[in-house]
């Protein structure tokens, strides 16, 4: 058999097996981009298992596995499981999540029935259809100008090109109907006709992974990629464009690291994706759990520093000695302010720590003038939500309660509110 | 005189603790379909084949409670992780439920691949849990796990008031002081126990669709609970006996998919000869009395499953 | 013939009866009731008035344990929720039900004997004829065999108000019971509402249109994020303090919490 001329014969199957798994993650990435954004990653389930009678059928009906009767047979299945859903819908009021659990449980059941019956006529085993192949792919080759490329790979690549095709030709379309799809059909886009080329494209999308990674795993292809990317960015094209990164990235660590541990391809991949999700959960900017907990840790240190600055001009005002800081977070946060100066070595406050002060003060006051004017509450009530919300208020804020409020000197207790500078 | 039986002791055996589990899965699964959690049932099933590949692995020991105990242990595992997700993460459901049930399967694949490989003794029969076979089951399992089964059961028919309740009302109920929360995790947990007693019959794929299909047949005959649950239990129980049956006739089918379409059939049966909600029924009596109620009598809940977001995504 | 309702046997309480204190509640980071100070010291009927969005439903809400509060109390006959819980009834909000789940009108009023029944224990004679009895109250003793899903809106209300009956409450929540009900039903609803007051309870209600409010109730509450004015029906709803509640720009309350939310979200 030809490969290609690398060091290392075997080598060059390996490439090839790697090559149609990333195909494949490509092109469930862009379909499962949308399916995800859509919230429609269950049909992508549904759909992935229900295709299975329709591949079955195509093949005993004399159609090649891979071959164009197959995706024939695929698009059949999908749209009859979506029809099949909707019958159930609307003829005994089934809730659609319900009734696609009962139609594609029930087709792939049909299917893998199908398969071991005609097992004699069929090249397909039950568990391969599970999790694929993709070790012998490289092993089924068509000759494409002096090349044998594995057809596997030629389907997954043209199915690839097809949907990133379709995907560019009708960007705007599937942007708004992702977004609004009500507001969409309002306007007059074929939201009905581009849900049906969806639901196409993810038959397409199926039946591309098949042999690559049988069926239950092209739904983690179809999924995880896009769901890592949705938490990492915020345009659609960029969501895409790193799901079929990740999907790629994927396949190739996957496979590698299936070789090296010398266990299921399909299935490693699969843990590959959970660890790329995993990762983005943890480290996503923003809303990622490490970036929440520094923020939260951000929060609360500001809060601690601002609320010592705060009792130590209080307790100047009053002309007392302020307590002593007691507590771990208390006593770093008073070294933290001598050593930026804002307070000097024996307590005191130096000018910057007294302008800080200040405006945490005069939002604490002013926030109380205000309750006090418009919600009349008891004076008793009155300091605890300024406890609160004095860390809070920037200086427009405190701008518009000022003038809200008429801009008084004092709050409700008589105290002076300190100017804004 | 061992002729007066027709069918040995061993299948027997088989076939009771297998109907017992069919009619759990049904009543169960009745519970979990009110309640909306069929899906995280999904999730935690395709989780199992990593745990009963790690009890083997860990263990070195094949008995049917140490692996299933494995595959609770990953069930419950990936209930924990969905919920998780869905708290901390701006994952939404559908999409959270679909990565847990992907990664899980996988995981579970990697290893189940890595120890038939390595030659590791019994990792090849644990391929018999992907899609089930109770021809490889022995009177003892069988035993076991119709009893526990038949606990399944009895603690739905102690526990149903509440879960009814919540499952109907969770606002109305949590304002009358029950913990809806202790409740709901009280039934996923029953699911998952009931996926892993159903997984050596079913196998990990196809197991919830014994949750799933027997309740929706029971639902087109009644509009009472108890009835559900009961109608649900014995329609479980024929599809399990049917699979059973079936599968001990021509073993290289699998168990699962043949109990799937048994009861798939029981549910067309039940969609058109159904009184009053079956298609037949309804032909002939168009129009009823449907009108005595306002348009607004077949509205959907505000399903906990974020997937049906603007408008519905099964409508092309 | 229904039997008569039991005289509630609320004497003089020294405690008000509900009583919000300072209650501040926040959907995620942003505030959407601002410290609230609500006394409730008799039995009657007590409206909640104000716009959309204003935060009524969140009160009852709030009151009853259903969101959590950022901050303040909320007592019921000087007490905590949990240790009166069945001397409180609920009737929420009509949205959150499935109506194609597979109970009766009467399995629905029976939930209500759960909570005095507790865990496991099953209604027995006493509790359905509790229920039968409530039915009749609300008039639909005819369709008590009826899957809930064939009913019309205003039926469905009152099989919602005959659960909370059923809870044989002295205090009653119900949110916005008249939205989407034909004018009979919200007759008959009244009636039922006017019988419990005469009969010594205390019933609180969501309501969402002005016009009706002065009619019905003794004494409302003009809430928009904040408690405007509180006190008897005439006195309250005048139109200087509804053109405070219903006309005025978005506050600077809606603003501020929203700014909150932000400095919240980047520090």
């Amino acid at each position: 058999m030809e490969t290609l001329n690398l060091p290392g014969g075997s080598g060059g199957m390996h490439l090839w097996a790697i090559a149609t798994a990333a195909m494949v993650a490509a092109g469930c990435a862009v379909v499962g981009t949308l399916l995800v954004v859509r919230r429609m990653s269950l049909l992508g389930d549904a759909i992935s298992h229900a295709v299975l009678p329709g591949i079955v059928v195509a093949v005993l009906l004399g159609g090649r596995p891979g071959g164009l009767w197959v995706l024939v047979g695929a698009v059949v299945a999908a749209l009859l499981t979506v029809w099949l859903t909707q019958v159930l819908h609307e003829g005994v009021g089934m809730s659609e999540d319900a009734g696609a659990g009962v139609v594609f449980t029930t087709l792939f059941a049909l299917g893998v029935v199908l398969i071991t019956l005609a097992a004699s006529r069929i090249d397909l085993d039950p568990s391969c259809v599970l999790y694929g192949i993709l070790e012998l792919v490289p092993f089924d080759t068509l000759l494409l100008g002096g090349v044998e490329v594995p057809r596997a790979f030629l389907t997954a690549g043209l199915v690839f090109l097809c949907l990133l095709g379709g995907v560019t030709l009708l960007w705007k379309e599937f942007l708004a109907s992702a977004f609004d799809p009500a507001a969409a059909a309002a306007a007059g886009l074929p939201v009905a006709g581009l849900t049906t080329g969806l639901l196409a494209a993810t038959a397409l999308a199926t039946v591309a992974g098949f042999e690559a990674v049988g069926a239950i795993l092209v739904v983690a292809m179809l999924v995880v990629p896009a769901a890592a990317a949705e938490l990492l960015v915020h345009r659609l094209h960029l969501v895409m464009g790193l799901a079929i990164a990740l999907g790629v990235l994927g396949a190739i660590v996957g496979y590698l690291a299936a070789w090296q541990f010398n266990t299921s391809a399909a299935g490693m991949i699969a843990v590959v994706l959970g660890i790329e999700y995993g990762l983005a959960v943890l480290l996503a900017p923003g809303h990622g759990i490490a970036a929440r907990a520094w923020a939260a840790a951000g929060l609360a240190w500001r809060v601690a520093c601002e609320d010592r600055l705060a009792v130590l001009w209080r307790a100047e005002e009053g002309g007392e000695q302020a307590a002593d800081a007691s507590g771990v977070l208390t006593r770093l946060v008073c070294l933290w302010l001598r050593g930026s100066g804002r307070i000097a070595a024996d307590g005191r406050l130096l000018p910057l720590g007294q302008t800080e002060a200040m405006l945490i003060v005069r939002s604490h006051r002013l926030w109380e003038a205000w309750l006090g004017r418009h919600v009349e509450l008891p004076l008793d009530h009155l300091h605890p939500p300024a406890e609160w919300i004095e860390h809070h208020l920037g200086s427009e804020v405190r701008s518009r309660i000022a003038a809200d409020v008429g801009q008084p000197a004092g709050d409700p207790h008589g105290r002076t509110i300190p100017p804004e500078s | 005189m061992t002729g007066n039986f027709p069918l040995p002791y061993n299948t027997l055996v088989v076939a009771g603790g297998m109907a017992a589990v069919g009619c759990a899965a049904g009543v169960v699964g009745c519970l979990g379909v009110l309640r909306r959690r069929s899906l995280a049932a999904d999730a935690a099933s395709h989780a199992t084949l990593a745990g009963v590949a790690l009890a083997l692995l860990a263990t070195g020991r094949r008995e049917l409670p140490v692996l299933l105990a494995g595959g609770l242990l990953t069930a419950i595992g990936s209930l924990v992780v969905l919920v998780m997700l869905r708290r901390f993460t701006r994952t939404r459901e559908d999409a959270a439920t679909a990565i847990v049930l992907g990664v899980s399967f996988g995981l579970g694949i990697t290893l189940l691949s890595g120890m038939t490989a390595r030659g590791i003794p019994g990792s090849a029969g644990l391929e018999q849990f992907l899609l089930g076979q109770t021809a490889a089951l022995t009177a003892a399992d069988a035993l076991l796990l119709g009893c526990l089964s038949v606990a399944a059961v009895t603690l739905v028919w102690v526990g149903m008031k509440e879960v009814v309740l919540v499952a109907f009302d969770a606002p109305f109920a949590a304002a009358s002081g029950w913990p809806v929360f202790a409740i709901d995790t009280a039934l996923v947990a029953l699911l998952a126990v009931m996926v892993v007693v159903g997984l050596p019959a079913a196998g990990a794929v196809l197991v919830t669709a014994l949750l799933v299909i027997p309740p929706s047949a029971a639902r087109q005959w009644t509009d009472r609970v108890a009835t559900m649950l009961v109608l649900s239990g014995a329609f479980g129980l024929t599809a399990a006996l049917v699979g059973v049956a079936i599968s001990a006739a021509v073993p290289r089918l699998a168990t699962g998919p043949v109990m799937v379409l048994a009861a798939a059939a029981i549910f067309v049966g039940s969609f058109f000869l159904a009184p009053k909600r079956g298609v037949w029924a309804r032909w002939r009596q168009p129009r009823r009395l449907e009108q005595e109620g306002s348009a607004a009598g077949r509205e959907q809940t505000q399903a906990p499953a974020k997937a049906t977001g603007g408008s519905s995504p099964w409508k092309p | 013939m229904p039997a008569p309702l039991p005289v509630s046997n609320m004497s003089p309480q020294v405690s008000p009866l509900l009583e919000f204190h300072d209650v501040t509640v926040a959907y995620g980071r942003r505030p959407v009731l601002w410290n609230i100070d609500l006394s409730v010291d008799g039995p009657g009927l007590f409206g909640i008035i104000g716009p959309n969005g204003a935060g009524k439903s969140t009160l009852l809400k709030a009151a009853l344990g259903l969101v959590p509060l950022a901050g303040g109390s909320v007592q019921f006959f000087g007490q905590p929720l949990r240790n009166v819980r069945t001397r409180v009834g609920y009737v929420p909000q009509r949205e959150t039900v499935d109506w194609d789940f597979p109970v009766s009108v009467f399995d629905v009023v029976l939930m209500g004997t759960y909570g005095r029944l507790g865990w496991f224990r099953r209604p027995g004679p006493r509790e359905r004829e509790l229920a039968r009895d409530c039915l009749a109250r609300v008039g639909l003793a005819d369709v008590a065999s009826r899957q809930i899903g064939r009913l019309s809106g205003g039926q469905q209300q009152r099989v919602f108000l005959a659960r909370a009956l059923a809870q044989q409450a002295d205090l009653y929540f119900l949110d916005e019971p008249m939205a989407g009900v034909d004018a009979r039903s919200q007759e008959q609803i009244f009636a039922v509402l006017s019988a419990l007051r005469a009969a010594g309870k205390l019933i609180v209600v969501v309501h969402h249109d002005l016009r009706s409010a002065s009619e019905w109730f003794d004494r409302v509450a003009l809430v928009d994020m904040r408690l405007i004015a509180t006190g008897p029906a005439g006195e309250v709803l005048t139109p200087e303090n509804l053109q405070r509640t219903y006309a005025g720009p978005l506050d600077v309350l809606d603003e501020l919490g929203r700014a909150v939310a932000r400095r919240e979200r980047t520090p």
